[in-house]
């Protein structure tokens, strides 16, 4: 494999340093590789794009569409958002409740929640970190369906508050996860010395400790922010179609044959834009660790 | 505690069992709130499902519901599902060990070729799935048919196969999800030590073989738990196919979906298909506890 030989990883993959006439051949191929994989992975947002602002016959209803739009139309956004009747702005308003719901809920529990793991012994917190790592593994449909039975039995069935609070299941264990590693990257003497200081544990917590996080609070705030604006299956389950769905759920509606799925793709377009937006914003706070429930090799 | 030393203070002579775990139990008492939670929301309905999958409207015991549903196809469902897991998995797995090892070397551009690489985790499932359903959809028409006929190749019917339809989701998918892999894996490379591939060049051994012997040995904490996590997230697969194929061929999420809104909400049916998606899925819990008990 001459790939190995980029000139790149020389200063610190000393093997081709040896070889220097492998250097331009690796470094093509390379760049051939990363070009062919940034293709697969844009061109499906290439689409959005173009099938959003395309008119529908050279698109959805095209039998060969076209790569390159022969022509741009507002026309689609138009339709999916103003036709009357169209559920857009309840839908959108209902999918803004719900994730700065699920947000504000991840940052409320996950910073005791967090706190307290990051104070535990290893063994219990061990523990107790699986526990959540496992509530992430649990299949969304098979919870969904008997909680929907709790909510309507409690009269709360597809308020925000109801699907926000079966979504925070996705979000809260990334979130703590998160901010335990925040919290762990603090000195353990900033506590003890406000404590000393006669401080509570909870004026130590708030006062002393949250204020040096609140990069990481944002972080994982915006992150359940995200993960609730995506999500679709609690919420397809949990909503009242005699009210409102979020946009995730029409998305899905207007697309397996319950509306016009032009208005589908403009809705699609705009719940897409802002989440672009965030993922390319919050890519720093995206780790690995985070997201393996602290592995460490 | 180091500090009471410091401070003077005598430690108690005997300690009570409070006392004794006094650091331990304050702690918990703030994961406490979680704990209710998840256990109110999780487990607790977990636990339903499994009482509802056992249950007649009149809520005496039955097998009937499993009987049903095995009448109707439950072994074809759970085949397709382990089939578009394994398939999803292994596509994931190459191109994100592809991805991580590019971005685990410093090149010009590396920021952007990152960003670019996990812009599908912003990607609704739900637009994955209408995007991808544009391109393979099972009419003849669609993008990848716009693509191939450029090239003189016959439109190709996606959904005519049920091993070709399997085949699209789990394209579709990777290209969602693998975003995730690629992030677990570069952390892997992280706590690979570089004196490691030094050492393993001076001994001669070629990319290949560092590969093999230096890279995914170090990884391999990370490829568990990865393999893990999408394995289970793999299973739950729902509305990206249901989207793309609708129910050819089944798979088990979408059964759960279509008993329960048949229904009108009566879970008793779905419940029987949703407690052996649990048992799937209780397979990848019990092998992540085990291997985390052993680390």
């Amino acid at each position: 494999m001459s790939t190995a030989a980029a000139p790149a990883s020389a200063a610190l993959a000393p093997a081709p340093v040896f070889r220097p006439k492998r250097f331009t051949l690796g470094n093509i191929g390379l760049y051939a590789v990363m070009g062919i994989i940034s293709l697969f992975f844009l061109f499906p947002i290439y689409l959005i794009f173009l099938i959003a602002f395309t008119p529908a016959n050279y698109t959805i209803y095209s039998g060969r569409p076209p790569l390159i739009p022969p022509q741009l139309t507002w026309s689609n956004l138009q339709t999916g958002l103003t036709a009357p009747n169209s559920p857009f702005l309840p839908s959108m308003f209902l999918s803004l409740e719900v994730a700065f719901f699920v947000g504000a809920l991840a940052i409320l529990i996950g910073i005791p929640t967090a706190y307290g793991l990051s104070r535990l012994g290893s063994r219990l917190a061990y523990g107790l970190t699986t526990v959540l790592f496992v509530v992430n593994m649990l299949p969304s449909i098979t919870i969904a369906v008997p909680i929907s039975v709790v909510f309507i039995k409690i009269g709360l069935y597809g308020s925000p508050i109801s699907i926000g609070l079966a979504q925070e299941l996705l979000a809260l264990p990334v979130t703590v996860f998160l901010l335990v590693g925040a919290f762990q990257g603090l000195p353990r003497d900033l506590e003890n010395q406000a404590r000393v200081d006669g401080a509570g544990r909870m004026q130590a917590i708030y006062g002393n400790l949250v204020p040096l996080i609140v990069p990481a609070l944002v972080a994982a705030f915006l992150l359940a922010w995200m993960l609730s604006w995506d999500e679709s299956t609690f919420a397809l389950i949990l909503y009242n179609p005699a009210t409102s769905a979020t946009l995730p759920v029409n998305i899905f509606l207007y697309f397996t044959g319950r509306g016009s799925p032009v208005v589908g793709v403009a809705f699609s377009f705009v719940a897409t834009i802002p989440v672009i937006i965030l993922t390319v914003f919050l890519q720093k706070y995206l780790k690995g660790e985070d997201l393996a429930a602290g592995v460490r090799g | 505690m180091a500090l009471a030393h410091r401070d003077g203070l005598e430690p108690a002579p005997v300690a009570t069992f409070f006392e004794r775990h006094q650091d331990q139990l304050i702690p918990f008492l703030f994961v406490l709130p979680a704990l209710v939670y998840v256990g109110y929301f999780a487990f607790y309905p977990m636990f339903q499902t499994i009482v509802y999958s056992f249950q007649t409207p009149i809520l005496s015991f039955t097998y009937y519901n499993y009987q049903a549903n095995v009448q109707s196809g439950l072994y074809s469902w759970i085949s397709n599902t382990l089939w578009l897991t394994a398939g999803a998995l292994a596509l994931q797995f190459g191109l994100a060990l592809g991805v991580a090892s590019i971005l685990n070397r410093t090149f010009r551009g590396k920021t952007a070729f990152a960003t670019i690489a996990i812009l599908p985790i912003g990607i609704a499932t739900v637009v994955a799935g209408e995007v991808f359903n544009q391109i393979f959809p099972g009419t003849g028409a669609g993008y990848a048919n716009s693509i191939l006929a450029s090239v003189g190749i016959a439109p190709v019917y996606w959904l005519q196969h049920p091993w070709l339809a399997l085949t699209v989701v789990i394209i579709a998918d990777s290209w969602k999800n693998t975003s995730l892999v690629i992030i677990i894996l570069v952390a892997g490379y992280a706590t690979i030590p570089r004196t490691l591939y030094q050492a393993a060049a001076i001994d001669g051994a070629g990319a290949l073989r560092q590969f093999w012997h230096v890279t995914l040995p170090g990884l391999r904490g990370f490829i568990v738990m990865a393999l893990l996590i999408r394995g289970a997230q793999e299973v739950n697969i729902f509305q990206l196919a249901y989207i793309m194929i609708s129910s050819y061929p089944q798979l088990l999420t979408v059964q759960v979906y279509l008993l329960w809104e048949s229904s009108g909400g009566v879970p008793y049916l779905a419940s029987a298909v949703s407690t052996v998606l649990l048992g799937i899925v209780t397979v990848f819990i019990v092998v992540v506890i085990v291997l985390g008990g052993r680390r």
